[in-house]
This record gives structure tokens, C-alpha cells and sequence, in this order.
């Protein structure tokens, strides 16, 4: 086996102190970790890539980290270091729950004051810029407000383009009329958690068993042309074997489904303990899975890294949905793929998930949306808008794998008293010893 | 067909309605687009490119 290969120098945290430090990105054999050493808590090694497709390819000169920051990531509010512009902007309205999960970005659920209404909207005006925003409410989970509906209506008030609600589903299975009163005030599309397609994966990650009230949510979204994103949470050994399930689930309930949106398990926040590289998984990884658990009906050319963000970050994949197969619209080996890695990625990324995630307007002559040909211009436009589908991913980062090469990449920013911070670096917590 | 007659520039002949390929991305779609019957030289409408060809573009194009 060859030795060590540095592939990027960056930097770093010690997960035990935080401490800033520098740190690389190492191969040994076909495996790459980011590797740092904190004189007082040792060397770190974390897995990032398992080898199963070349990083470098994946990768492709994204690494624009410039001079050392002694700000980054602590100070976070995009500084001038920053590269990338604002894509999607996440506001927690409340600290409160109905779930206790495994793992959740938020250790401290159920406890404080949640924003007022008032504060929401003050928020809501400061962060959106009129016509071009997408907010994301979050939380805890938004829907133990009664005030929701209001505060997506003040949202749009303010100007967001796209108002998503990031849900457990819970309430939006239980509460058909809860979700009428969120589609009245405007609500663009719903980010719905789902980490598989039996009970036995929610007892073991949320507690209880939940698919019937999931599969009620999307009814109910569906009943008001609402359309849902399903958001699993992979964790190895629990859902890792359901991947292939969960897309062709998903595939059979759209266009009421409008993509599935991958999140590797990430250690932040409440975490049983402190991670193996074993139960990482990393972004080959779940390629390779998607791939490998559909038989190969999505292709790992189908699956593009992340513009948006650093390519370690996440992947898209855009598709159409044609009985129960999808149909890829991008190849990853396209000459003619525009590159898109400058300044405006983060808008054309916005414009992009909004148009998949949005369900079109209801329309009642396009029942037959089945059957027609596909190569037939008028009928490929009705069937993309109604029926197009994205397999999405992002992979957080914890304090083992954060990179600030990564971090200087986001677009993906958390709002809080009047500033934007990148999501990793707004949740990133400290290992046990 | 627009009502006024569309003639080739180059045979002198009428247009008529045929189904023209457009390929764009890798994807390839048709459409019906006035077309010469000698040398199929096709002729692309304003509202064609503004309408249905740019909403393609739209619904192709990477992020």
C-alpha cells in the first residue's frame, strides 16, 4: 500500500478544545481522512471518502481557501473571506419539539423561550431580500407553533420568494386542516424528515414508529398542491440497507414526492457518543449505495457534486419521473454542462431546487400525464413540471471532519440576530472525552 | 401555421408544418415548425424560441 498523499492542506478544530488548527486532507490507499493534531488532545483522524470513485475528479479544483482567518470559524458571519453568496437561509422558530431523537443538530429542545411572533417577523424582514429569498423555518420542530400560518404569511409579506417548512410531519399528518391554513398563507414546499420505509427504523432513530403518520403528511400536503421533499437521516447499520426503498417509495408517490434529499448521519449536536470512522458515511458512499440499491436506475454520472457548495458538501441529481423509473435530465460527463461554480451558483441553485421541489399548479387536463411521447416537446414540458423528481445530498460537517475550505463554500446560512452563519459552523459542537 | 404564407428564400417554396428536432444537453425533442418541402430548411418563430424552446432550456440546465 502506498503512503500518506497530502491532497489539500486546511484547517481545522480539535473536537475536543476547538482550538483552531491546520489540518489535511490525506489518502492512504484508496481511503481519504482530514488529519489534525492538537498538542493537548493528540492527532485526529477522520474519514471523508471511502475510494469507491476518484476524489480528485469529484473535487476538481473547488479549494479556493484562502490566507488563515483567525475569525473562522468562531466569528462566523460571512466575512470578506467568504466565497459564496447566500442560497438558502434557515430561521429556528422555536426551541420546542414533539420528538426525541438519536441524533438532532438541536441538544437543547424543549428548553428557553421561543421567539415571538413579533421577533419572527422582524427576522423574517431583515433577512429576506424582497423577490429573490428562500427561507427555510425551522427548528425544534415549527409546527408546535399555532402561529405558523402567520408567520409564513409575514414571510411572504416580506418578499421571500420560497417559504419551506423543515417538519417531522407529525402535525401535518394529524392536522389536515393545519396544513390547508400553512397553504393559504403561502407555503412553497415542505422538507419532510424520512429515514425509511418501515417502523422499525423510526423506533430506533425518533422513539416511535411513524410511516402511517408520514405517509397521512403527504396526503394531506398533496390535498393542497403542497408539494414534499422526503429527508432521510442515514445512519449505518439502521437505514443504510433502505436507501433503495426509500427512493422507490418515493418515485411511486409522485408528483405529491417531489425529490429525496440525503443526509449522512453527522455528529453535532445530541449524538449517542463520539464517531468511528465506521459509522461515518461518507458521499462515495452513499453514491455508491443510491447506485447500487436501485440496480443502477441512477448512475453515478447522474449525481453531480455540489456547485452550490464545496463538492464534499453534497450532490444533485436531477430527474423525471416515468412509471416507477426516473428518467436523468443531467450526466455528469456533459460537454456541454455549463459550469457554474462562480458567484451566481448560489442563485441558480435556488431557482433550481425551487422549480423541482414547488409542485405546479393543479391542473385539471393533465390527468393523462402518463403516457404520450416523451420526445414530443409539448409533452415533455407538461410531464418535467409535473413530474420532475431531484436526488439531492448534503453532508454536514461535525467537529472531526469540519473543513474550513468546506465552510468558506457554504450557502447554506443560518439567521440570527443579523447575521448569516454557515449552517456547520452555527451547530458545530464539541466531542466528549 | 401563422396566416401569412412563409416562403423559402432560396427554392421559392411554400413552408409546411413538419415535425423538426431540436437537441439541446444531450436530450433531443421535436415539434411541429414550418419547413421547406425541397431543401427541409426550417423556419423558428419568435414564439417558439421565446416559449416552448427557452422553457425547455429552463427545465434542462444545471443549477
Amino acid at each position: 500500500m502506498e503512503g500518506p498523499r497530502i491532497l489539500c492542506k486546511t484547517w481545522s478544530v480539535c473536537p475536543v478544545c476547538m482550538k483552531r488548527l491546520p489540518a489535511e486532507r490525506i489518502q492512504i490507499g484508496t481511503e481519504v481522512f482530514l488529519r489534525k493534531t492538537c498538542n493537548e488532545h493528540g492527532i485526529f483522524n477522520s474519514i471523508i471518502w471511502r475510494g469507491l470513485y476518484d476524489i480528485n475528479e469529484w473535487v476538481k479544483g473547488s479549494d479556493r481557501l484562502s490566507a488563515d482567518n483567525p475569525q473562522c470559524p468562531n466569528g462566523c458571519g460571512l466575512c470578506s473571506d467568504h466565497v459564496q453568496k447566500t442560497c438558502c437561509v434557515l430561521l429556528n422558530i422555536t426551541h420546542h419539539c414533539n420528538l426525541q431523537c438519536r441524533f438532532c443538530f438541536e441538544d437543547n429542545c424543549n428548553q428557553g423561550d421561543d421567539p415571538t411572533f413579533e421577533e419572527i417577523k422582524e427576522s423574517l424582514v431583515n433577512l429576506i431580500e424582497r423577490g429573490k429569498t428562500l427561507v427555510q423555518l425551522s427548528g425544534g420542530e415549527p409546527t408546535v407553533r399555532e402561529d405558523l400560518p402567520g408567520i409564513i404569511n409575514g414571510a411572504k409579506e416580506a418578499g421571500a420568494r420560497y417559504v419551506q417548512l423543515n417538519s417531522n410531519g407529525i402535525r401535518l399528518g394529524e392536522d389536515k386542516e393545519y396544513v390547508r391554513k400553512l397553504a393559504d398563507a403561502g407555503l412553497s414546499f415542505v422538507f419532510m424528515q424520512f429515514d425509511g420505509t418501515n417502523d422499525e427504523i423510526y423506533e430506533t432513530l425518533r422513539g416511535k414508529p411513524l410511516l402511517e403518520i408520514k405517509k397521512a403528511a403527504i396526503e394531506n400536503c398533496s390535498a393542497y398542491n403542497v408539494g414534499v421533499t422526503l429527508v432521510p437521516m442515514i445512519v449505518r447499520d439502521i437505514n443504510t440497507h433502505n436507501i433503495g426503498d426509500i427512493l422507490r417509495f418515493a418515485i411511486s408517490e409522485a408528483p405529491k414526492v417531489r425529490g429525496v434529499h440525503f443526509q449522512p448521519v453527522t455528529f453535532i449536536g445530541r449524538v449517542p457518543e463520539n464517531p468511528t470512522d465506521y459509522e461515518r458515511i461518507t458521499l462515495d458512499e452513499l453514491v455508491f449505495e443510491i447506485c447500487n440499491q436501485t440496480d443502477d436506475m441512477i448512475k453515478p454520472g447522474d449525481l453531480l457534486p455540489s456547485s452550490c457548495d464545496h463538492p464534499l458538501c453534497g450532490f444533485h441529481g436531477d430527474f423525471m419521473v416515468d412509471q416507477d423509473k426516473l428518467i436523468p435530465l443531467l450526466k455528469r460527463d456533459n460537454p456541454e454542462q455549463q459550469c457554474c461554480c462562480d458567484s451566481s451558483a448560489a442563485e441558480k441553485n435556488r431557482e433550481f431546487v425551487a422549480r423541482r421541489w414547488q409542485r405546479s399548479p393543479a391542473d385539471p387536463n393533465d390527468a393523462d400525464l402518463c403516457c404520450g411521447d416523451l420526445y414530443d416537446m409539448e409533452v415533455f414540458l407538461k410531464r418535467i413540471k409535473k413530474y420532475g423528481f431531484t436526488v439531492t445530498a448534503m453532508a454536514f460537517q461535525d467537529a472531526g471532519t469540519m473543513d474550513f475550505s468546506r465552510l468558506r463554500n457554504c450557502s447554506f446560512h443560518v439567521y440570527e440576530k443579523g447575521r448569516f452563519i454557515p449552517f456547520c459552523s452555527y451547530y458545530l459542537t464539541g466531542w466528549t472525552q | 401555421m401563422p396566416e401569412k404564407k412563409l416562403i423559402c428564400y432560396k427554392c421559392r417554396k411554400e413552408l409546411e408544418l413538419k415535425k423538426a428536432n431540436f437537441s439541446y444537453l444531450g436530450h433531443t425533442f421535436y415539434t411541429d415548425a414550418p419547413t421547406c418541402p425541397e431543401c427541409g430548411i426550417v423556419y423558428i418563430s419568435e414564439d417558439l424560441v421565446k416559449g416552448r424552446m427557452s422553457d425547455v432550456e429552463m427545465q434542462l440546465e444545471d443549477k
